[in-house]
């Protein structure tokens, strides 16, 4: 590093008292068209825009910066990497090279992997933590610091915030109305008729 | 410190209101409608009416994080993003920041402020519920807390009145348990909820659901609309400050009723951190307070002194209030000034599903929900291992696009399924009464903040009574629920959170009827220095399960109207 101060020191030393250091993580460009497209793959366009024109693939990297734990990103950041190795492995290609069926075939893969993740660590958590009595989560659970989300629930999950909060997805894909006027408790619904928004 | 007497002249009032939250307010508009020059002291910064609500009128999509909290303000928001709703993005702007105003945790605490006018009277619950019979005489039946000094019927009339100028929606009902109150058009339950109301009540003899009854208007009368209130547009974006002035608070309501008399003077970014007390006259003269921003100090005097400054900030500044009358803090005879501390304690319920009633959905956004009076050592139910007892609050509604981060699969189909509703869910959360307790309290640490003013360190848990009660809350929740038949059936009793969290709390400076145990006397006098009244959560004896502030609204207007008849009879 030399003499020259590394940019979050930069940052550590510039910022206001009182205030908490912004976060210097970033994908690559390559990253970022991949990120967008795995997006797409989850919420892809159909008679309605999808999660590419909803810009969710940018709105993803801004809350994986921005609202995570330097653990989480880097957790991410490595999902991103296998992705694209796993792509390799199964077809000789990078994941954005792929047909729209194969992206879903890898991103499965993912998917079943984390349900395995998730499912192992809740058996485990669930015996500690849990007062089996009472139903309390007790003490020693409040200190711990939970173990990183596996890379594809989080960014599924970022991407159905990402495109239904957006005005596409709000107002295409469901029905958004601002200043309803009125409330009323028992609507007919008939099959086919978008949801709520909000 | 030298000031010639039109300096002084200038800086006096007939009364002084500390605080401009839901109390403060209504002091200001019932002493200046009986015809007292008021001035209102507000810590925090100004808030305009409408032009102050900066996200009341945005879209989902033009919030940068979506809502949610970044880790910059769970940072400096240490405190407020623990109730997980406070810190978000809609909402932030009318919630302190931690850092900037630092408390200390003897036991953990979740203190959730908001400084600028209106208090938080901009972000309440609006869920406006009377005090019952038996809670005024809680505390002599099972020997918890000292007795209140008034009844039911004293301060009936006065709920009654604020009722009519707040305007409360609800459905009357006629239960002890949950007095009536003078009320507006209910509000509609959806198809889940009158299911549910109707398995209930048919399952559990001696159980209710009622819409909820919050301060809304739903049908506004002349009172209401005279100060440009207008009816509720059921958007449910309430507490980011509403541009239509449907729900009660200062700004929409009090604040203008007290303009219009051309009596109140408001001064914003002064903290009150003393009440003068002048040992040779044996009363309070004024206060002192010290700019936000400049940190020079100025006094105030008055004739009367009415705290509103919320439970924890008014006992604050009483202890920091010293004389040679009141060496321990002012109307602190009696030690127990600070202490008391009590609140809600809540997540505890259950949620579950329904299958059917797939034909039906609502329109809107009714920011309200149901209501579960308590029934817990209430008539017939008494072989509980618990005094005291919890209401519920909750509602019914269709799963929307949040279900599938918690869903199989991705794709087209996956998007498609997710562009409509999804199943009915249920979801009720008790509201548990607690105790008053003498060693749940807050005292003046060594610590001073920007101000030079002391920090509070809070030390104060939830108790045993309320731990056998959570219990009860989830179990309860679950078997009713379950005779709705609802599937898939959730229980929970979180007990990460601290006392706080119900944002109720209240009882550091209680009334009582004996100046030896309490700090206020029947008329939220204090003891000892009778020309200044505290009618905030401050004077609480005992907490209900039920939400607080309409109590506290009667409770000022009462005392407001006791001060000004005992200052014209020159008593004060």
């Amino acid at each position: 590093m030399g003499s020259t101060l590394s940019a979050p020191t930069m940052a550590a030393i510039l910022r206001e008292p009182g205030k908490a250091a912004p976060s210097t993580f970033s994908l690559t460009a390559d990253q970022q068209t991949m990120l967008a497209d795995i997006a797409e793959a989850i919420i892809p366009t159909t008679t309605t825009p999808g999660a590419k024109a909803a810009g969710v693939g940018p709105f993803i990297e801004l809350m994986v910066k921005d609202c995570y734990s330097p653990e989480q990103q880097d957790h991410f950041r490595k999902g991103l990497v296998a992705v694209d190795e796993a792509s390799q492995k199964a077809y000789s290609k990078s994941f954005v090279a792929l047909s729209n069926e194969q992206k879903h075939a890898i991103l499965t893969q993912f998917e079943t992997a984390a349900e395995e993740e998730a499912k192992a660590s809740r058996q485990a958590a669930k015996a500690k933590d849990v007062d089996a009595e009472t139903g309390q989560i007790k003490e020693e659970k409040k200190k711990k610091s939970d173990p990183p989300v596996p890379f594809f629930p989080l960014t599924k999950e970022l991407t159905l915030l990402g495109y239904f909060s957006s005005e596409i997805g709000a107002t295409k894909a469901l029905r958004y109305i601002a200043i309803p006027g009125r409330y009323e408790g028992c609507v007919k619904y008939e099959k086919g008729q978008k949801a709520w928004a909000t | 410190m030298y000031l010639n007497i039109d300096a002084k002249k200038a800086a006096t009032y007939d009364a002084i209101v500390v605080g401009s939250g839901i109390s403060g307010g209504w002091a200001a508009k019932e002493l200046t409608e009986k015809g007292l020059r008021v001035l209102m002291l507000e810590r925090g910064r100004d808030l305009k009416h409408v032009s102050g609500y900066e996200t009341a009128m945005k879209d989902p999509w033009e919030f940068l994080h979506r809502s949610r909290v970044d880790n910059i303000a769970r940072e400096e928001y240490w405190a407020s993003v623990r109730t997980g709703y406070t810190a978000n993005e809609p909402t932030r702007y009318l919630f302190e920041n931690d850092k900037e105003n630092p408390y200390l945790e003897k036991r953990p605490f979740d203190w959730i402020r908001g400084y600028h006018l209106g208090g938080r009277s901009l972000m309440w619950g609006r869920q406006s519920y009377r005090f019952n019979e038996r809670d005024f005489t809680a505390n002599l039946e099972d020997g918890h807390g000292v007795d209140w000094p008034i009844r039911y019927k004293d301060i009936a009339p006065w709920y009654s009145y604020v009722e009519r100028f707040v305007g409360v929606s609800g459905q009357k009902e006629g239960l002890d348990v949950l007095p009536d109150g003078e009320f507006l058009k209910p509000m509609e339950m959806n198809c889940a909820e009158k299911k549910v109301k109707s398995a209930i009540e048919t399952h559990f003899p001696g159980r209710h659901m009622t819409i909820g009854r919050p301060a809304i208007l739903t049908s506004p009368t002349k009172i209401h609309t005279d100060l440009g209130r207008a009816q509720c547009q059921s958007r449910n974006l309430c507490s980011r400050g509403c541009p239509f002035g449907a729900y009660f608070s200062t700004q929409s309501a009090t604040l203008p009723a007290a303009a219009k008399t051309g009596r109140l003077t408001i001064v914003t970014d002064k903290i009150a951190y003393e009440v003068i007390f002048d040992d040779k006259l044996n009363k309070a003269v004024g206060v002192r307070v010290i700019d936000q921003n400049t940190k020079q100090h100025h006094e105030y005097y008055a004739k009367i002194l009415f705290l509103n400054a919320s439970a924890i900030n008014t006992a604050w500044l009483m202890m920091q209030s010293k004389s040679k009358r009141f060496p321990n803090g002012l109307g602190n005879d009696s030690d127990q000034l600070g202490r008391n501390i009590m609140d809600h304690h809540l997540n505890a319920g259950a949620s579950g599903e329904f299958e059917g009633m797939e034909d039906s959905y609502y329109y809107g956004r009714r920011g309200n929900g149901i209501y579960i009076p308590r029934f817990a050592n209430w008539g017939n139910d008494n072989k509980r291992d618990f005094v005291r007892g919890f209401g519920y609050q909750g509602g019914g509604s269709r799963q929307g696009w949040e279900r599938g981060a918690g869903m199989k699969g991705f794709g087209a189909d996956f998007k498609e399924a997710l562009t409509e509703p999804g199943k009915w869910t249920f979801n009720i959360g008790g509201f548990g009464e607690t105790l008053p307790d003498s060693n749940n309290r807050m005292r003046l640490s060594d610590q001073k903040d920007k101000w030079g003013l002391p920090v509070i360190e809070f030390d104060s848990g939830w108790g045993e009574n309320a731990q056998r009660m959570r219990i009860a809350m989830m179990n309860e929740a679950a078997n009713m629920l379950e005779a709705a038949g609802a599937k898939n059936i959730k229980t929970r009793n979180d007990l990460t959170k601290n006392p706080g969290i119900g944002i109720h709390e209240m009882g550091t400076a209680r009334m009582g009827r004996d100046p030896k145990t309490s700090v206020l006397n029947g008329n939220n006098q204090v003891w000892g220095a009778k020309n200044v009244f505290v009618t905030d959560g401050a004077a609480m004896v005992s907490s209900s399960c039920v939400n607080p502030s309409l109590t506290y609204m009667a409770l000022t207007a009462r005392a407001a109207d006791f001060a000004v008849r005992e200052l014209k009879k020159q008593n004060l």
